[in-house]
């Protein structure tokens, strides 16, 4: 019906090798009635989220301050400026590198931790799975002041530690620095994410058969052992999930740099959003700012896109 | 049966469509609503306004507690004064207001009254995009020509098609004054015996001997970007004139940022930060709470805007006072950065555009100069006669900074005005000087090509 059932569509669109699409359908039926069905969240679809992107894609061909009617066709003037702009590519690159801190380091805290406390009920857990779990609820605003606060070098709190325990040298102006300021913020990250992350795979760990590990016990098999053969490759739909959402938000990072430090020192923490931000709202440049969305959502979009196939692949 | 489900959700397609149209509007309709209960006012007979019921819609960026207040006194009396009127307030956070100012003045129904930031992305953009109204023949109606002087009118004109900052019509017109100097702990100087220094080169050796104490003689922070241009600045405008400086702000007489002046000022930036003049660790420092550490007694200097005064004269024991940065030679005039706060606007689309003006002539009266100064802000407009400042305070020494600067025709720039990108420009090449990761010449260098790019986009 969709045009995505043939043998040759995209691997995550096939269930476990069964179509998603088409096919049950009686004979003399009508395919209206289906479309009926689709109608209520096709048109939220529509108006929210295809009609916005649309939208931006356009703008990003115009030379347009945002708010007056004049508004000039270029081509793909801003395409070939986002090229020059040495800007866009500091951007982009800070957002790969915090692909690290917000996707990689969270992935790996919530592994360990969920193997720690995730397997066999242990007194206090309750307690231990909510308070890690804790920094995933929290606005990142107040992520982003509590974390100012505390990176603060005149009476934030972590100077203070190290000098208290006489590591004087290492005491920095953290989010100041110009080597220091992407780590810093990006650690932040990491904090936020790992509950979410070590959350999924308690859940995923739930659902593996307890007769797998009692087998493998018998067999001889240590705890590191049942881990590497029994628990990953039990979570392998939910590291997919975990990749996908914490890639994403890699991606797109803006509340964090925007409270913390506006992309500085000088550019060392810009970020892609906060690029357009800047574009878009102080400067006047919509058009431009709807350019730099449009590169960001495709790049978003290909690498969402490459890791649903790669986890497509490996399960069939 | 199939019948009736394609009919039913050919309805409710229409139906949905129907839905989305008018829902963009109300929320914009809704802001005008609430005139109608304001009948009882209606009584009372004065001539001048029209006694029918108005409402006049306001955005403004006092927020504060103080500023909050003295508004809301003005707004009171201003809807007293004119029966029928009622003033809707819209106060928002500076960097919401800017966000969201520019689009609500191109509606029909936007605010009659907004405040507008100064310089070329704000004020200049709006003119270019015909959205504000000329204020000229206010200006002559309400004599706005004696209450401020040429200097300061030229702050908040544009030309009409929005390209010249500084000359052509008046856009707005702005309540409060504004001059960055020195702020210096009372308590410290007495106990050391310091003196306010009279010559530049005094100012330099204060620092040394302060430092030589053991006390951090300035308190800075730069997480933030913006405090940078005040430090720097202000040493900008001891080694250029006046001259300068407009030409420069206002992008005429193709002057250039890479000059000899500004090489040595950013020179003596570095300077500073190798000394350990500044607050330890003042990279990683945010605006307000380095004005915290200065208000808790933490450093004896502090660079920054009059704008401070009311904050640091409330809950504290300490006392403080305010200089201007001092000039090469005693005797030279005096030129520091300075200027009036954000500017009232009129939209151009207005349905009221008398009685908006006479609300922005409300806010530049007498009777405002008063409520500003009894809040301690040095206002725009002369203070009234009857009004006496205290001796000896802190809000006496920011008034008479600012009378200083105007009378020695020395009323300087913020120059993140220059081009529309410039703010973010020098916020970021000056974090790089005071985190020595550039020296002064790739400094002017890097901020000379975004100057000169719009200097060359303006032919």
């Amino acid at each position: 019906m969709l045009g995505l059932s043939g043998e040759k569509g995209f691997s995550f669109l096939k269930a476990k090798g069964r179509r998603l699409v088409g096919r049950n359908q009686w004979p003399g039926d009508s395919r209206f009635k289906g479309w009926f069905y689709l109608f209520p969240g096709l048109a939220i679809y529509l108006i929210f989220v295809l009609y916005p992107i649309f939208e931006t894609i356009r703008t990003s061909f115009y030379q347009w301050d945002g708010f007056s009617a004049n508004r000039v066709f270029i081509g793909i003037e801003n395409y070939r400026n986002l090229l020059a702009d040495g800007q866009f590519f500091k951007a982009i690159s800070h957002n790969l590198i915090f692909l690290v801190f917000y996707s990689l380091i969270p992935i790996l805290i919530g592994i360990t931790l969920a193997s720690l406390i995730g397997r066999k009920p242990l007194p206090g857990m309750a307690f231990f799975r909510t308070g890690l779990f804790l920094p995933q609820v929290l606005s990142m605003v107040v992520v982003g002041v509590m974390w100012r606060w505390i990176y603060n070098p005149a009476f934030g709190p972590l100077n203070l530690f190290l000098r208290s325990v006489g590591l004087d040298l290492l005491a920095r102006s953290w989010l100041g620095d110009f080597k220091l300021a992407l780590p810093a913020v990006g650690i932040v990250g990491s904090w936020v994410q790992y509950g979410f992350c070590m959350v999924l795979f308690i859940a995923g760990m739930q659902k593996i058969p307890q007769m797998l590990y009692e087998a493998a016990e018998l067999d001889g098999a240590g705890s590191f052992q049942q881990m590497l053969h029994i628990t990953l490759p039990g979570l392998h739909a939910e590291f997919s999930v975990a990749f996908i959402t914490t890639v994403v938000a890699a991606l797109r990072v803006f509340d964090l740099v925007f409270v913390t430090t506006r992309g500085g020192p000088g550019d060392e923490t810009l970020v892609a959003a906060f690029l357009i931000y800047r574009s878009a709202f102080q400067q006047n440049q919509i058009g431009y700012a709807a350019a730099v969305a449009t590169v960001l959502t495709v790049i978003i979009f290909l690498i969402s896109f490459f890791i649903l196939e790669l986890q497509a692949k490996e399960e069939s | 049966m199939r019948k009736t489900y394609a009919l039913f959700s050919f309805v409710l397609i229409l139906a949905l469509l129907a839905a989305c149209q008018p829902a963009a509007t109300p929320p914009l309709a809704a802001t005008k609503a609430p005139s109608a209960p304001e009948a009882t006012k209606a009584v009372e007979p004065t001539v001048e306004t029209p006694a029918s019921k108005t409402t006049l819609v306001v955005w403004d960026q006092f927020y504060r507690g103080v500023e909050s207040e003295v508004i809301d006194q003005l707004n009171q009396e201003f809807e007293e004064a004119h029966p029928g009127v009622t003033v809707e307030r819209v106060s928002k956070v500076q960097e919401d207001l800017a966000t969201t100012v520019k689009l609500a003045l191109s509606q029909a129904d936007g605010p009659d009254v907004a405040q507008v930031n100064q310089g070329r992305s704000d004020m200049g953009a709006l003119v270019q995009a015909d959205l504000l109204l000329s204020l000229n023949d206010y200006a002559s109606k309400y004599g706005w020509g004696k209450r401020f002087s040429s200097s300061v009118s030229s702050r908040n004109s544009f030309t009409a098609d929005g390209k010249f900052f500084g000359e052509g019509n008046l856009y707005g017109v702005s309540p409060t004054a504004e001059v960055v100097g020195v702020y210096y702990n009372k308590g410290i100087f007495k106990e050391n015996g310091w003196e306010i220094p009279a010559t530049f080169a005094d100012f330099e050796q204060l620092l040394a001997n302060i430092k030589a104490k053991g006390i951090t003689p300035i308190v800075f922070g730069d997480l933030d970007g913006w405090p940078g241009i005040h430090e720097f600045s202000s040493v900008q405008h001891v080694l250029v004139d006046s001259e300068y400086i407009n030409d420069f702000t206002y992008a005429v007489n193709n002057v250039s940022f890479d000059t000899e002046a500004n090489r040595e000022a950013a020179g003596i930036m570095q300077e500073w930060v190798e000394q350990g003049y500044f607050t330890d660790g003042f990279m990683g420092i945010g605006y307000d709470d380095s004005a915290q550490l200065f208000k808790a007694g933490d450093g004896a200097l502090m660079i920054t805007g009059s704008w401070l005064s009311g904050e640091l004269t409330t809950d504290t024991d300490l006392e403080f006072g305010f200089f201007l940065m001092p000039q090469q030679t005693a005797d030279k005039p005096q030129l520091a950065i300075g200027g009036v706060g954000i500017p009232y606007s009129i939209r151009k689309t207005t349905q009221n555009p008398d009685l908006a003006a006479e609300y922005l002539d409300w806010m530049v009266s007498e009777r405002a100069a008063q409520l500003w100064a009894e809040a301690s802000f040095v206002p725009a407009m002369p203070l009234p006669a009857t009004f006496s400042v205290k001796e000896g305070s802190l809000f006496a020494d920011t008034v008479k900074a600012w009378d200083k600067i105007n009378k020695d025709n020395g009323v300087g720039h913020y120059i993140d005005w220059a081009t529309p990108t410039f703010y973010d420009t020098i916020n970021a090449e000056l974090q790089k000087l005071f985190g020595l990761e550039i020296d002064p010449a790739a400094f002017a260098k890097n901020v000379e090509k975004d100057y000169g790019a719009f200097l060359a986009s303006q032919k």
